[in-house]
């Protein structure tokens, strides 16, 4: 079924910001549409997958989420085989009903050919990956320097979430976004975290990807460190279903007297629950950027591990305040110095972990010393968006960013002022 | 006019001559009593045919299975009669271009249906099936359209013989128009007898024009078995074990690096248990030939819910023993002979004299044929004995060849080809003959597709395979020391019922034979995947005449070759080809699309 044409009296322009990675991804796209809102007076809808649909209709700025249900596309993948026509049929109507009309512009931020089918699909003139057309190999010059940063990391300073900024046509916005507040009730052994004296911390039990989680062994010894040191202290484990045997052993690796004011969220939370229990704490602790984000986006502070393939400069928490360790092997790549001779590609899970350290941190606001092995850095925000600064250096906006942007350059999005 | 004469009429009115013969039989084949809710309900030997409460909730509760099994375009073939509750009530839930066929195996019950229960205007759709079981299933492929078998199991069960018989047939008719062709993955063993078979079983499929993936694992062997001459049978058992798991992961990889139609796995070919589960959850279909004796390979009991379908070399209580231990669709497949590895060859007068004798026999040295073979020493024949685990069998020692060495196919079929008498004993653990002898042994049919005579012990499944004038039998250790010097004595008689054997393998049991009817098998029970497959659905030019709702797509299906099969990654290619700079219609967009997460759907390893 053909898109309609929007209506005459229609005057806003329509345009659709197309987002179908994980959830971090989904986070990490709020100040592009904080910029993208702030260019003037267009609709902005956001397409992403079904499972964030209700977390994203607290992003601000956004008129409409359209749900993405690839679970439905593989079905009908797995049916064209044998019903050709029912199958073709059915997508129709489904993207019928997802997007009536065309939008006048896609603003994609994926560089997946789905994503690109999406964004040719739904919107007749596409920003980002595929602007040259569904099956060019040309990327944009914002699209080509993260595939850059993915093949050759270790000079980049520019956060991902300005570089959405840049694949949009927009400037960072210099602020840090926040999604608008989520009430969701929680189960009632739950719905008193945040009430008592804290501080409280969410503590992100797991990954999305085994490499790089936090052993339960440090997970254990960072509780009772905490717990020890903060006698009003609080621990919010949080996580998915498939965690549940992670937060049980660490619960039993803990003293029980401790036991007391730790409390297991794992596998007990919808999104916006869990954007509910974050909001109700003043850290979140982790590995998982995806957590991570979500947290800086309700309120709280972040602290990472960031080891493996996770990088400070990319993916940290976006704001001011927050705190990133990244693990040796990593740091000459943050550090941007090109003398990491380590044999790995990214080194192996960490011997040592800054356990005092980090609880010293939240505790105190400094740290006296950084363990071997780890470097600390502290996020900061300007107009070229955001930046990490080393812990003990002087807090200086890497000149890097600037030179990119005004390299690549930030041209207008506002093809679709009316 | 009656109740009787009303439904006869209404079955008249589309098949006369059914309803004269339903008026001829007199009925009485089934038992008509009253459920408890008043309505007439049906019984069979004591045992009930429809409710004894509600025969029409219940025929609604089988009905909703059916339902969600049809695909539209099949044909709904109901196998079962009774009193037709669950006919009437699928015909008032599919929808009206939904063709309905009924199986009449016997017009009796159809004659004490219509004398029990009004029929009404719902008999106009449906299609009464009856005759021989080659005329019904010629009745119901006529049409071409897939069938969709729907058994009404207590009805049903009255007429097993008879559904089975129409099905075999029903395969046989739909292989002769098969025009498709699949992709099919045989997966072999890491060795031992199944693995020959396995080489046989792709040569077939590839003879038959289907893609085979040919997963071999005997390069394997060497490794396989040097893990076993470890000390410590359990270190040698639980390193096997992680053995196989690893052969599982290089089976996974390469069925996601060229996903096939059917994976089809031979008698023990090194897949466990999580595999399966792991390549059934993403929607490959699994088929195991169990080429072996079940009594004695006992592996089955915990695979047997693993593949999708089993085909076996025995009946009877084997299929009801993998139906027991979790098999959903097992099905007899008797082994069958390669006419390319297997066939009568010249020999010459070296040659003659190496591999002939009076008497042979090749195999291995199990512990029936030790104690019946030294009874046939004698001084009116020679005799010799071939193949290995022959050892300390003193007195067979001028007998055995080769020292007892293993010998390859081609060396057996000259042994075949050279000598007047081929015995064939099925192996068995016992000292005489197997005492429970149903399933033929592969040699049968190699000797018979050798053209060469042979004195085979008697089988259960044996006259179903060969006639009398086609093979000898012999009963006993006795029978057997008398049959010799008499077919020694007429060579005309061996060679008569020789050719007459050799005929009936070409006709019947070749391993295209086989492969052909355990696609069709697959393919019946599946009517829309693999039985669209072989009906050649897929084919470019079918697609093409199919695409009502898309006509669009017709210029880009029509510039395939007009036979070849077209997958959506075909689609998805040519429309690639086009170029970067290509500009794409919305469904072009689309079939893109469906392409990603057809990828994705296979991301096995």
């Amino acid at each position: 079924m053909p898109h309609s044409m929007p209506n005459k009296a229609d005057v806003r322009a329509r345009a659709l910001v197309i987002q179908l990675a994980r959830l971090g991804d989904v986070v990490q796209t709020l100040p592009a549409i904080t910029a993208l809102r702030a260019q003037g007076d267009v609709s902005l809808d956001l397409l992403c997958a079904v499972s964030f649909g209700r977390l994203a209709r607290a992003i601000p700025g956004i008129d409409r989420v359209l749900p993405w249900e690839g679970t439905k596309w593989q079905c009908w993948a797995e049916q064209w085989p044998t019903t050709t026509d029912s199958a073709l049929n059915e997508v129709r109507s489904y993207l019928h009903e997802l997007a009536p009309m065309a939008y006048d512009l896609a603003y994609n931020l994926n560089q997946h050919p789905r994503a690109i089918m999406a964004a040719h699909l739904l919107a007749r003139q596409v920003r980002g990956p595929g602007q040259n057309g569904p099956l060019s190999p040309d990327l944009p010059p914002w699209a080509s320097y993260l595939r850059q940063v993915v093949a050759d990391r270790r000079t980049n300073r520019i956060h991902l979430s300005d570089t959405f900024c840049g694949l949009c046509g927009v400037q960072p916005p210099g602020t840090p976004p926040r999604l608008l507040p989520i009430t969701a009730s929680l189960p009632p052994d739950l719905a008193a975290i945040g009430d008592r004296e804290g501080p409280w911390v969410a503590l992100v039990v797991g990954a999305g990807d085994h490499v790089r989680c936090v052993p339960i062994a440090v997970w254990v010894e960072w509780i009772t460190a905490f717990l020890s040191a903060s006698p009003t202290g609080q621990v919010v484990m949080i996580g998915s279903g498939t965690e549940r045997d992670k937060s049980q052993a660490i619960q039993d690796g803990l003293s029980s007297v401790l036991l007391g004011r730790v409390w297991d969220a794992t596998g007990r939370t919808e999104l916006p629950q869990l954007a509910t229990v974050l909001a109700r704490c003043q850290w979140v602790v982790g590995a998982d950027t995806g957590p991570l984000h979500l947290g800086t986006a309700v309120g709280a502070r972040a602290m990472g591990f960031y080891f493996a393939q996770a990088r400070v400069h990319e993916t940290g928490p976006y704001g001011r305040g927050h705190w990133v360790w990244q693990a040796e092997g990593e740091r000459h790549e943050a550090r941007g110095d090109g003398s990491d001779l380590s044999p790995y590609p990214s080194p192996p899970t960490p011997h040592l972990w800054p356990i005092a350290e980090s609880v010293e941190l939240i505790l105190t606001g400094s740290c006296q010393r950084v363990l071997e092995g780890w470097s600390l850095w502290e996020s900061h925000l300007d107009d070229w968006g955001a930046y990490f600064t080393e812990a003990g250096s002087p807090v200086m906006p890497d000149q890097q960013r600037e030179a990119v942007w005004r390299t690549i350059g930030a041209p207008s999005a506002m093809e679709l002022s009316s | 006019m009656n109740l009787f004469e009303q439904n006869l009429s209404l079955i008249s009115s589309s098949n006369p001559a059914l309803a004269a013969a339903i008026r001829e039989s007199g009925g009485k084949a089934i038992t008509i009593v009253e459920a408890r809710n008043g309505m007439p309900t049906a019984m069979e030997s004591g045992r009930w045919i429809h409710s004894a409460y509600d025969p029409q909730r219940e025929a609604h509760t089988w009905t909703d299975t059916q339902k969600s099994a049809w695909q539209a375009g099949e044909v709904a073939v109901v196998l079962g009669i009774g009193l037709l509750y669950h006919l009437e009530a699928l015909c008032r839930v599919l929808p009206p271009e939904a063709k309905i066929a009924v199986v009449v195996p016997d017009v009796r019950v159809l004659h004490d249906a219509c004398a029990a229960r009004s029929f009404e205007d719902w008999t106009g759709r449906v299609e009464w099936v009856w005759g021989s079981p080659d005329e019904m299933a010629a009745q119901l492929v006529r049409s071409g359209a897939p069938l969709r078998f729907m058994s009404y199991t207590p009805a049903a069960r009255l007429h097993a013989d008879a559904h089975s018989a129409i099905e075999t047939a029903v395969r046989a008719q739909v292989a002769a128009r098969a025009s498709g062709r699949l992709h099919v993955a045989v997966v072999g063993p890491i060795y031992g007898g199944s693995l020959p078979i396995a080489h046989y079983t792709v040569t077939a499929l590839e003879a038959l024009g289907h893609r085979v993936s040919w997963i071999d694992h005997s390069p394997h062997h060497s490794s396989y078995a040097s893990i076993g001459q470890l000390k410590e049978p359990r270190h040698s058992l639980t390193i096997q074990s992680k053995f196989a798991e690893l052969l599982s992961m290089h089976t996974l990889a390469r069925l996601a690096e060229d996903p096939p139609d059917l994976v089809l796995a031979l008698a023990q070919a090194p897949l466990t248990l999580p595999f399966l589960e792991q390549v059934r959850r993403k929607k490959f279909i699994t088929a195991m030939w169990f080429v072996e004796n079940y009594r004695h390979l006992t592996y089955w009991q915990q695979m047997a819910g693993g593949y999708d379908y089993w085909f076996v070399i025995q009946t009877g209580a084997c299929l009801d023993a993998l139906r027991h231990a979790g098999a959903k669709h097992v099905t007899y497949l008797p082994m069958a002979a390669d006419l390319s590895a297997h066939r009568p060859v010249t020999l010459s007068p070296d040659e003659q004299r190496e591999f002939g004798a009076d008497v042979s026999f090749v195999g291995a040295g199990y512990a029936n044929r030790r104690a019946l073979f030294p009874q046939l020493l004698s001084n009116d024949w020679t005799f010799k004995i071939w193949g290995n685990e022959w050892d300390g069998a003193t007195d067979l020692a001028d007998t055995i060849q080769r020292q007892g060495a293993r010998i390859d196919t081609e060396t057996c079929v000259k042994v075949f080809n050279a000598s007047k008498i081929n015995l064939n004993l099925h192996s068995c653990i016992g000292d005489g003959l197997d005492p429970q002898a149903d399933f033929v042994n592969p040699r049968t049919f190699e000797l018979a597709a050798c053209g060469a005579f042979q004195l085979v012990d008697q089988r259960s499944l044996l006259p179903a395979l060969f006639a009398t004038n086609e093979m000898a039998v012999f009963q006993s250790p006795d029978d057997l020391g008398k049959q010799i010097p008499t077919w020694l004595q007429d060579s005309g008689a061996r060679a008569t019922l020789a050719a007459a054997a050799r005929q009936r393998v070409k006709a019947e049991h070749t391993y295209v034979h086989r492969m052909k009817e355990l696609l069709n098998q697959v393919g019946m029970s599946q009517p829309d995947r693999i039985g669209a497959l072989l009906r050649g659905d897929r084919q470019a030019d079918r697609l093409a005449a199919r695409s009502e709702a898309t006509p669009e797509l017709v210029p880009l299906l029509r510039s395939f070759p007009s036979t070849q099969r077209v997958e959506l990654k075909d689609v998805a290619m040519r429309i690639r080809s086009r170029g970067p700079s290509a500009t794409l219609s919305r469904d072009e967009l689309l079939l893109l699309m469906l392409d990603e997460y057809r990828a994705e759907t296979r991301d096995l390893v």
